[in-house]
């Protein structure tokens, strides 16, 4: 054992100074936090944004708050939720509805009709889906100028079998299985495209992609404010295949209490495509910090009051 | 059953047996990063280590660099490489490589050192010029463990080209990214299980090669006493 008496003190403070350091350190001062969320979000930068706003709003009002950001696609979000790792995410109407009934094709351009429809299929689950907010995010369809130059495009109808037999198709993973992507082109428009490349989902891979000629139409958000910059042109979906992708926050039951569930739904009366434009701009090319923006935007609204 | 019967109908289903994202394409996808990362490691770690080896050079630094290039997350490397290089394979090709060369550097230096100094002076002394002293004296003495390299690097470069899935490239890894991104696990697990079957393939196919370049003398002089009881013809 230690002979010197000098390292026997030496010890023994350093023991008293753990035991005292750890008793101190993770507690919060009882009474003061109404509980604890896990907000999560999928892996794109508006997600990390809304989360964060959703988050800070909660916080503000006294919870503790945890984030599990850039999980990933809806699957895996969907997995965390139902597990309980997370407690709440930023959904989409449309895209959450088309996921949790297996595509059944429920979905419509009316985001409340979505939004009850989806809550009766997540209701089972132990979930709930709040107020959807009038900001919309929905997935589009972009080419690079040359190619829409070239076939004469300005909507996606304007694809004909033969074109899209010449166009290589890129996006993410989750993309032949999500209702609003390939199987949505494929029943809707009728395309078959030449190939079909896994990239990701509207992120950096995507777009060296499109830089480099790689793909000649891909999936994009229409939230997107680098579009232009990157000499994309959005084909507009004339057909209406994707439909009301309002933003709206997808609780567990448990954690859906009244208190939470009006400072969400205070948030969504205030949330608009605009501001959605501005934050994801902010984000994905001035590169401000994500947790920031929301602090921004959350400030300027008076956070949920 | 269940799930391993999942896994089972998966490999069962015809469909995953064809066409672009069929196991084929993905096994060639696959071997051909690994082969081409591999190859290119080889020639360039594989001289300098036995240059560096027969002169008994800079051994510590080579042996250093090797080391500090094995602690180097490919992960890491590949997603800079991306931001450097763009989509393609050569960012992959150029983590992978990164990854073989370190094994197959210490090891054929190592290979060079341990040859027995008594037959370098016999050679010397029989008038071997230095390149054929290396090539007809050195290097059929040092293959055993040049070859363990060789495998150690293939091994872990098949395995490790699952992450080529993560910048959109192909092979088996792309079962795994997909599967995880579609929550569709006996695709995952498949993949998974491909990447460990190939990996043993590999290893098992060169140790084959191993026994076809090392000499047969050598071959024998480690062999048990009973298999050397056999008789041969001094060449």
């Amino acid at each position: 054992m230690i002979r010197n008496i000098t390292s026997r003190w030496l010890v023994a403070i350093l023991a008293a100074f753990l035991v005292v350091a750890t008793a101190c350190g993770g507690s919060t001062t009882p009474g003061t936090s109404k509980g604890t969320l896990t907000v999560g979000g999928f892996n794109f930068p508006e997600s990390s944004i809304l989360a964060n706003i959703y988050g800070q709003a909660l916080a503000h009002d006294g919870y503790t708050i945890n984030y599990k950001l850039l999980l990933g696609p809806r699957p895996i979000i969907a997995a965390a939720i139902k597990a309980g790792s997370i407690d709440m995410y930023p959904g989409y109407a449309a895209s959450e509805l088309e996921y949790y009934n297996n595509s059944a094709g429920e979905a419509t351009s009316d985001p409340a009709a979505t939004t009850a429809a989806l809550n009766t299929h997540l209701q089972p689950l132990g979930l709930v889906a709040l107020t959807p907010a009038a900001a919309v995010d929905a997935n589009a369809f972009a080419v690079p100028q040359a190619t829409a130059t070239k076939y004469s495009l300005t909507k996606l109808s304007d694809i004909t079998p033969a074109i899209a037999s010449q166009l290589v198709f890129g996006a993410g993973p989750e993309c032949p299985t999500y209702k609003f992507c390939l199987p949505g082109l494929a029943s809707v428009y009728g395309l078959h495209f030449k190939a079909v490349k896994t990239l990701d989902t509207d992120g950096p891979l995507t777009r060296a992609a499109f830089k480099n000629g790689s793909i000649q139409i891909g999936l994009v958000f229409t939230t997107d404010a680098d579009l232009k910059g990157l000499g994309l042109v959005v084909l507009q979906d004339d057909k209406h295949m994707t439909a009301a992708d309002n933003v709206v926050p997808v609780v567990r039951q448990a954690a859906a209490s009244t208190e939470v569930t009006t400072v969400l739904n205070s948030i969504d009366g205030k949330l608009t495509t605009a501001d959605l434009i501005s934050m994801v701009d902010q984000v994905a090319n001035q590169h401000l910090d994500a947790a920031a923006v929301a602090t921004t935007w959350l400030q300027q609204h008076n956070y949920s009051s | 059953m269940g799930f391993l019967g999942s896994v089972w109908r998966w490999f069962s289903d015809p469909a995953h047996w064809s066409g672009a994202d069929g196991i084929p394409q993905r096994l060639v996808e696959h071997v051909q990063l690994s082969a081409e990362s591999v190859a290119i490691g080889a020639l360039i770690a594989l001289p300098i280590g036995i240059v560096l080896g027969h002169y008994g050079r800079f051994g510590n630094l080579a042996i250093n660099i090797s080391n500090v290039g094995r602690a180097l997350p490919s992960f890491g490397i590949l997603v800079i490489a991306f931001q450097v290089f763009g989509l393609g394979d050569f960012p992959i090709v150029f983590s992978l490589t990164a990854l073989a060369i370190p094994p197959m550097l210490t090891n054929s230096y190592v290979a060079l050192r341990e040859v027995d100094p008594d037959v370098k002076d016999a050679a010397r002394g029989m008038g071997y010029r230095e390149l054929t002293q290396v090539l007809r004296v050195e290097l059929p003495l040092a293959v055993p463990l040049v070859m363990a390299g060789v495998r150690t690097s293939a091994v872990q470069v098949v395995a490790t080209a699952t992450l080529a899935a993560l910048i959109s490239g192909g092979g088996f890894g792309r079962y795994i990214i997909d599967g995880l991104a579609q929550q569709d696990f006996p695709k995952l697990f498949a993949g998974a299980l491909l990447v460990a079957l190939l990996a043993m393939a590999t290893e098992l196919s060169l140790a084959g090669l191993e026994r076809v370049l090392v000499p047969r003398g050598i071959r024998l002089l480690r062999a048990p006493v009973m298999a050397r009881a056999t008789t041969f013809k001094a060449a």
